[in-house]
């Protein structure tokens, strides 16, 4: 099987792989920030010194990881730009697949809008259901 | 052939870009907090 005939039946598999190794070192790297930071603040608090606020906002990031990055100002606000993002995506996605759904590749765009609307439903029960602070 | 390949898969050059700035977004971030706590670590002492 040639590299192209290879590429034609498992392009899509570029995303998957992409994610888990995005999701694999990030996790990683959470880990040794979150171990590296606490044992910097144990360190201060051990020689009586205050330690540096940035070092601890840092170590609060990192305790609500997930809520601290986004475009709003409180992890609600997060979660909501998150719900909105992925609905347009779906939407947006969803319009491509049904203006080119006579064509044969349509498919990839139907594929994406399914996985944008599920990660859109995703987001809107974390919205609905998870922390509110 | 490549320039099939291409003809089938141009749009696949989006969702690599955003793959691309998703990694330098990562590395940036790291970075700066590799700054953060190197300048916590001088300023403890050298620890």
């Amino acid at each position: 099987m040639s590299f192209t005939a290879l590429f034609y039946s498992f392009w899509w598999l570029i995303f998957p792989i992409f994610g888990m190794l995005m999701g694999l070192i990030g996790m990683f790297q959470a880990d040794r920030r979150a171990t590296r930071t606490m044992d910097l603040i144990k360190s201060y608090v051990d020689q009586g010194k205050d330690p540096p606020p940035e070092l601890l906002k840092l170590a609060a990031n990192e305790m609500s990881s997930g809520d601290s990055s986004g475009m709003g100002r409180t992890p609600t606000e997060n979660r909501l730009w998150t719900f909105v993002t992925f609905a347009a995506l779906g939407a947006g996605f969803g319009a491509g697949y049904w203006f080119m759904r006579a064509q044969e590749w349509s498919f990839a765009f139907a594929i994406v809008a399914i996985v944008m609307s599920i990660m859109a439903f995703g987001a809107l029960i974390l919205l609905i259901f998870g922390r509110k602070s | 052939m490549s320039e099939e390949l291409f003809r089938d898969f141009w749009w696949l050059i989006f969702p690599v870009f955003g793959m691309v700035m998703a990694l330098v977004g990562m590395l940036q971030d790291n970075r700066r907090i590799d700054e953060i706590h190197d300048r916590a670590r001088r300023d403890l002492g050298g620890k």
